[in-house]
């Protein structure tokens, strides 16, 4: 009997210790397992890859570092499929954090882009295909103002330049240009989106979202106030499987990599939770 | 194994954190308190060049916008919360903050969480189709219908949770507790993520064990 004792007070450094050793070994030795795309994830595909030309893709990046390893690849694959689809991008951020990190994605695949590319038309070029619009504090400024003007609230560019007089903002006025916005968000984000911004301008939404806050936004997809998801890691590997099997886009993808070690890890947490019912109730009944 | 200079700090800091996994130390307190000092001071920095200094106050030197000036003098009363004597003004930048807050806010949760929600859960053909599964999509708009209703009238507490009321209450704490498991699983999910991304960086970015 006291090995159920035993069981139910398992040392949580030994938790710990089980869990780092069933992530790091696929991570190390990876085996390859298939990314099955789900429809809020299929949705989201459909609706960027619908886009008319004369129409911008607007990404709010809205992660920082701590939520960095389930946003960022999402970004990532967001960025690849519009610069195959030469869908025109314009990137900002609600708050001031991100911005870092969105300098870093679109720089990221601006390069891995232009490593292949042939001639300048092949090429990924600042201010003719994307625009980083900045940051503009607060965050109901832009979320209500966009929808008059986009060039009145960003009237210059994270570099400094004036919006207006860049090529990818040529037609481009308010959110009636906007094919679909996708904020990638640790947090709230994509609600205000919809609250405000669709709410009276009728700008279709999507979102990137962590795992954590999934159950609080599926309603929201369900009522197609969003027109698609990625929802964790595992929204960002359905992307890029999307990405790669859909318009052949290489490099590297990071939450597919990832997927191993996570269904390891929770395979490990369901033993555990397992082993501690199985304790607990032995002991009840001694 | 890296060379780079910053990849080596990063991931020094992130081993101090994660010795918080066996138990608190020195070493996890000095990655806090660097953690936040630098972050105040990023947003510190950020915010003067990003945002005070180009929309607050150079346009009233260079451009003549001397009627920011109001709206720099109100902003700044939130600093008079410092002084005993003058804290009362910092409702007033409070006020308007609430007050146009307040007055955004409260159409768009009516019309996006209360509205679209209640219309999302009616049994109408365009709810059916939303669930993109064929015929099956009656089906779970039916059982959404059902989880709606029995979850609110647990949450009914004007009456004792006795024969109909009974019933469909506990029902409507089974849809609760399947919502609780899957935000549990998410969670879950969530953290192990960003424990990957950590151990993506360390065996990837630092040691290059990862190809």
């Amino acid at each position: 009997m006291k090995a159920f004792e035993y069981l139910s007070k398992i040392d949580r450094r030994i938790i710990y210790l089980v869990i780092g050793v069933v992530v790091i070994l696929p991570l190390i030795f990876p085996t390859v397992e298939r990314v099955r795309v789900m429809a809020p994830a299929q949705s989201l595909f459909n609706a960027v890859d619908s886009i008319p030309e004369d129409m911008v893709l607007m990404i709010d990046f809205d992660y920082d570092p701590q939520t960095m390893p389930e946003n960022e690849p999402m970004a990532v694959a967001l960025l690849r499929h519009a610069f195959k689809r030469r869908i025109k991008v314009a990137a900002l951020s609600l708050y001031v954090q991100p911005l870092a990190l969105a300098l870093k994605a679109l720089d990221q695949v601006t390069e891995e882009f232009n490593a292949r590319a042939q001639t300048s038309a092949d090429s990924i070029i600042y201010g003719r295909d994307y625009v980083l619009l900045g940051w503009q504090p607060p965050p109901i400024v832009p979320l209500l103002e966009m929808g008059i003007s986009i060039s009145n609230v960003y009237s210059t560019d994270y570099y400094g330049y004036r919006t207006d007089s860049l090529p990818v903002m040529q037609g481009i006025e308010n959110f009636n240009d906007v094919g679909i916005l996708v904020s990638i968000s640790g947090g709230n984000a994509p609600l205000w989106w919809v609250g405000y911004s669709q709410v009276l301008y009728g700008v279709a939404v999507g979102a990137g979202l962590t795992a954590v806050s999934a159950s609080d936004f599926y309603i929201y997809y369900q009522t197609g106030q969003f027109s698609g998801l990625m929802v964790g890691m595992k929204g960002a590997a359905e992307y890029e499987e999307l990405v790669e099997s859909k318009l052949q886009v290489p490099g590297e993808r990071k939450a597919s990599e990832a997927m191993p070690s996570l269904t390891a890890a929770h395979l490990a947490i369901m033993v555990f939770i397992i082993i501690g019912n199985i304790g607990y109730m032995m002991r009840r009944r001694i | 194994m890296s060379f780079d200079f910053w990849i080596w700090v990063s991931a020094f800091l992130t081993l101090c954190v994660f010795s918080f996994l066996y138990k608190d130390n020195p070493f996890y307190k000095f990655a806090e308190h660097l953690f936040v000092g630098a972050s105040n001071g990023y947003l510190v920095t950020i915010i003067w060049h990003g945002s005070l200094w180009p929309q607050g106050i150079r346009p009233i030197f260079t451009e003549g916008n001397w009627w920011l000036i109001i709206a720099l003098i109100i902003g700044m009363l939130y600093f008079t919360r410092f002084f005993p004597r003058t804290s009362w003004l910092v409702r007033i930048p409070i006020a308007i903050v609430m007050g146009y807050g307040t007055g955004a806010a409260i159409p768009a949760t009516i019309q996006a969480d209360i509205m679209r929600q209640i219309q999302g859960t009616v049994l109408t053909p365009q709810n059916f189709a939303r669930w993109n599964a064929g015929s099956s999509g009656v089906i779970w708009t039916i059982l959404l219908f059902i989880g709606v209703a029995c979850t609110l009238s647990y949450f009914y507490f004007s009456r004792e949770h006795k024969g109909v009321l009974g019933v469909t209450s506990r029902i409507g704490v089974v849809f609760i507790m399947i919502g609780f498991g899957a935000a549990f699983g998410y969670t879950v999910m969530a953290r192990i993520s960003l424990l990957i991304g950590r151990l993506q960086f360390l065996l990837g970015d630092w040691l290059g064990v990862l190809q």
